[in-house]
């Protein structure tokens, strides 16, 4: 009797991993940009789920359930790197890519150096809906981002949550917040501007 | 009226952060004011404006529903990976 159960437990982990591993740790690589960090968190998404596998009669809803468990892991995954990185409690200004970043594109009184605007980004949601490739560059101007950004774009975007919350989390002010998130995008929209709308034109 | 000045006019760095604060957050009135009055005199910080809110639409979608590069497929896991994972699941 044991062994006859551990022999169908046996074949349902392996089907369940078979089916949906390689769909989570493709999910888990893009939101973390490495290999042996989307191998963990997939392997502790599937242990979360054994625990609770044997409440669950309706299949079809499994591959859902088991990305919302990574997605947990991967916000978790992102906390910690943010709080365990060197420089958390200091200021922006003391940011050495932020500080760059700002020198590269404003002048001494903080104002554009380029002052005409650039339309070449105003649809740039249009494109994402429209091409493929679109979201290729997308993801390597994501992945260019400082690690420290890169952690707080995911954790605001990967799951609903307040900013309260992430702020709490990251053991940082609201003003910090959003200035982080000002700088990330700012990157993102120079990468973008280089990569997409340069190339295209 | 250069105190006038200095509290009615940001610098373009302060009124795009303004426009981050305000997707998140509510703005007082005085912040209101000075990036109503920024944005109708600076066209870069009104473009930075809408390019901000797209991006912010592009992110949510992008990083809520990216599978993968279809042109250049990143690794998968190694069958030997899934091998062992199975064997550590089986303790579970």
């Amino acid at each position: 009797m044991g062994d006859k159960s551990s022999t169908k437990n046996e074949i349902t982990i392996n089907s369940i991993v078979k089916a949906y591993a390689d769909d989570l740790f493709r999910w888990a690589y893009y939101r973390t940009t490495d290999r042996e960090n989307a191998e963990d968190l997939v392997q502790e998404t599937f242990i979360a789920a054994m625990k609770s596998l044997h409440k669950f009669q309706n299949q079809s809803k499994i591959k859902t359930w088991l990305f919302s468990i990574l997605n947990n892991k991967i916000v978790d995954f992102h906390r910690k790197r943010y709080r365990d990185s060197t420089y958390n409690q200091t200021q922006l200004s003391n940011d050495p890519d932020s500080r760059m970043l700002v020198e590269q594109l404003f002048d001494s009184h903080g104002n554009w150096k380029q002052n005409k605007a650039d339309h070449s980004l105003d649809d740039v949601e249009e494109n994402l809906l429209d091409d493929e490739e679109f979201g290729v560059v997308f993801q390597a101007c994501l992945e260019d981002l400082p690690d420290k950004w890169f952690s707080v774009i995911q954790l605001k975007y990967l799951i609903e949550k307040k900013s309260e919350e992430i702020c709490q989390e990251l053991g940082i002010t609201p003003s910090n917040y959003w200035q982080l998130l000002h700088r990330s995008k700012l990157l993102l929209r120079e990468c973008l501007k280089k990569m997409w709308f340069d190339e295209k034109n | 009226m250069k105190r006038l000045m200095n509290f009615l006019f940001l610098s373009c760095i302060k009124a795009s952060e303004l426009i981050e604060k305000k997707l998140d957050y509510k703005l007082n009135a005085k912040e209101k004011i000075q990036l109503f009055l920024h944005t109708k005199m600076c066209d870069v910080c009104n473009s930075y404006q809408k390019q901000s809110e797209q991006l912010d639409l592009t992110l949510r979608k992008h990083i809520t529903s990216y599978q993968e590069d279809k042109k250049d497929p990143k690794p998968e896991l190694t069958e030997d990976f899934k091998k062992s994972m199975v064997e550590k699941l089986k303790d579970h």
